[in-house]
């Protein structure tokens, strides 16, 4: 392991709705190491997700200290946080959450929009990155005419296009078949191993965390019950 | 930042809810352009109106005449310079329909008293030696032709020749005026014309003068050459009131019914139901694309430059459709023209009509797009990845 690549000291995080808190995160300390592959498993509001939105600075801490990819997020506005994750994380998300009006090229391009490249050398890029995934090959069809799980690879191929050091899933698989789940996890796994990204997955899916280095569990929205699971 | 390809993409998602809100912004355009320059045509003449004249009217009513008496008796008055017959014809070229302006006039005092009329061709002296000379504008010489030289025919609707032929004119000159208060499409001749055939038991129609338009004498005080002329009949047999020309257009305005007035409110109505069709086509809009937004954001774009989506697709749907609403109105004016040229002589799309229109048009743009691009970018990145659609 070298340098921590996610770094969460005394994180607390609170949601108010309609007068009443929902206190989700409380204190939570979490490491994740430059190049790791973590999965983060529990019930449905143990808090994985809102944690995953903390990491990639989609959302703010109440408490605590927060750094990814070697910047503490909490002195941040809100347009250079907005920066800061083009250049730094990539996402993935369970429904997907494609363009359906651009092409599968046009959305892995979408993030390249705010890089300081030509409109050539984004379209190599993102041609590199659909190839990546498997999926040069279905490069101008839209959303809707992709299977639910090249539509996941699309995505991968969005969130690794402009080289960010940290990528984030939230229920990758959800969506998915089992098979299609498979080969997502494995694609994973190669984006870690292959180009070392470090990877931090949200899933209820045990099998989906099987392919990650580290698996550790979160329970009651609070980070008492830490568990972790080395994998083999 | 954001591309214009996704902000083009996502206004045709819809291809025919875009098309019907493009449509319905056009019509609105297309009917405001058309209808804002009725008011300025109406308002033209009063605005262009020369201040060195006074017309003298009956104080009855304007359709009633004033005895040819009057005119030596008000030229005696002092400030006034010079003074012309000017009274209404109201005939018609070989049908009803194709009606214009006549009036009878002193010939030998028209030009003198109206410089804003300039001959294009012909001559002033042959239409003063000429009896059934006339001058017609150049708006008649588009509508139906004439030349010097030609005779034209006038049928006498309000001055009947009792032979039952229409009246003889022929066209000495053909003139332009730069201003409203003249209009190019009237036909001046020559009062005695009518006059001594009247005299001579061939004509029917109205003995005397519809008004008297005053010259005055430069320096001369308005307000006291009004008070004296007005009083010099305040016992009959004809009481005459007399009015600035501007006040004089100002009548015809207000006898047409409050234009102004149903235009502007017509207008306003037309804005209003257009705006909250295209807001509410904007939120819908915005509604669907809440997902994207969150998309965006979490992808590095600013809530400024997902709101500048929104924003661009408004912006688009107020320009198009205004800037189709302004072509359409240019392609139907020669037909409106041809129905409303006669009522509202003048009338024309004007550039201000038009950038009322586009102005109105992206206003609505700005309004309907700055909405749903104000609600996106209130919403928090997680939300947005959270909604349903």
């Amino acid at each position: 392991m070298t340098e921590a690549a996610v770094r969460l000291e005394g994180v607390s995080k609170t949601y108010h709705r309609g007068g009443e808190s929902l206190r989700v995160l409380a204190g939570l300390d979490l490491e994740v190491a430059s190049g790791e592959f973590l999965a983060l498993m529990g019930p449905s509001g143990s808090g994985k997700s809102t944690l995953l939105n903390l990491v990639g600075g989609l959302d703010r801490i109440d408490a605590g200290r927060i750094a990814v990819a070697g910047q503490e997020l909490s002195g941040l506005t809100e347009s250079a946080l907005a920066r800061w994750r083009s250049r730094s994380v990539g996402f993935v998300f369970q429904g997907f959450n494609l363009i359906p009006v651009l092409s599968a090229l046009e959305n892995v391009e979408l993030p390249l929009v705010l890089a300081p490249l030509s409109r050539k050398q984004r379209r190599e890029h993102a041609e590199y990155a659909l190839e990546l995934v498997g999926l040069a090959d279905r490069a101008s069809h839209r959303p809707a005419q992709l299977s639910g799980g090249q539509e996941q690879r699309v995505a991968i191929a969005r969130a690794i296009v402009s080289d960010p050091a940290v990528l984030l899933a939230d229920e990758p698989t959800g969506d998915l078949d089992r098979a299609s789940a498979e080969s997502v996890m494995e694609l994973m796994e190669r984006l870690n191993r292959e180009l070392e990204k470090t990877i931090l997955v949200v899933t209820h899916d045990g099998r989906a965390a099987e392919h990650a280095g580290r698996v550790l569990h979160l329970d009651k929205g609070v980070m008492e019950t830490v568990t972790e699971t080395i994998k083999s | 930042m954001i591309p214009l390809r996704l902000a083009r993409r996502n206004l045709f998602r819809h291809r025919l809810r875009t098309l019907l809100t493009l449509g319905s912004v056009a019509t609105a355009v297309f009917l405001i352009t058309v209808l804002r320059p009725l008011v300025s045509t109406l308002d033209a003449g009063v605005r262009q109106a020369a201040s060195n004249r006074l017309i003298v009217q009956s104080a009855v009513s304007l359709f009633v005449s004033l005895p040819r008496s009057y005119q030596e008796k008000i030229r005696a008055v002092d400030g006034v310079e010079e003074v012309l017959k000017f009274n209404w014809f109201g005939g018609y070229y070989q049908d009803p329909k194709n009606f214009f302006g006549q009036f009878g006039v002193d010939a030998e005092n028209l030009l003198a008293t109206y410089p804003e009329i300039e001959l294009l061709s012909g001559s002033e002296e042959e239409f003063i030696a000429n009896r059934r000379g006339c001058l017609i504008g150049d708006g008649l010489v588009r509508r139906y032709g004439w030349q010097v030289g030609d005779a034209v025919p006038i049928i006498g609707a309000l001055y009947p020749r009792l032979d039952g032929e229409p009246w003889d004119f022929q066209v000495a000159g053909i003139y332009h005026s730069a201003t409203s208060n003249v209009d190019n499409g009237t036909l001046f001749f020559h009062y005695e014309y009518v006059q001594e055939a009247q005299d001579a038991g061939a004509a029917g129609g109205p003995e005397g003068v519809g008004v008297f338009t005053l010259r005055l004498a430069p320096g001369a005080d308005e307000m006291a050459v009004m008070a004296d002329v007005d009083g010099l009949f305040e016992n009959g047999p004809q009481r005459v009131q007399t009015n600035r020309e501007a006040e004089f257009q100002a009548q015809f305005v207000s006898m047409v019914g409050n234009v102004p007035f149903f235009v502007n409110s017509i207008g306003g109505g037309v804005f209003l139901a257009i705006l909250l069709a295209v807001l509410n086509t904007m939120l819908l809009a915005g509604r669907e694309q809440t997902r994207d937004a969150g998309v965006l954001k979490a992808l590095g774009f600013t809530a400024r430059e997902v709101a500048g989506m929104l924003l661009t697709q408004g912006l688009f749907l107020g320009l198009v459709g205004g800037a189709m609403g302004v072509g359409l109105a240019l392609v139907a004016e020669p037909a409106l023209l041809s129905v409303l040229g006669n009522m509202f002589p003048g009338y024309g799309i004007t550039l201000m009509a038009a950038s009322f229109g586009l102005s109105l048009a992206l206003l609505v743009g700005v309004v309907s797009g700055l909405a749903p691009a104000y609600l996106v970018s209130r919403t928090s990145c997680v939300e947005s990845l959270r909604a349903e659609i």
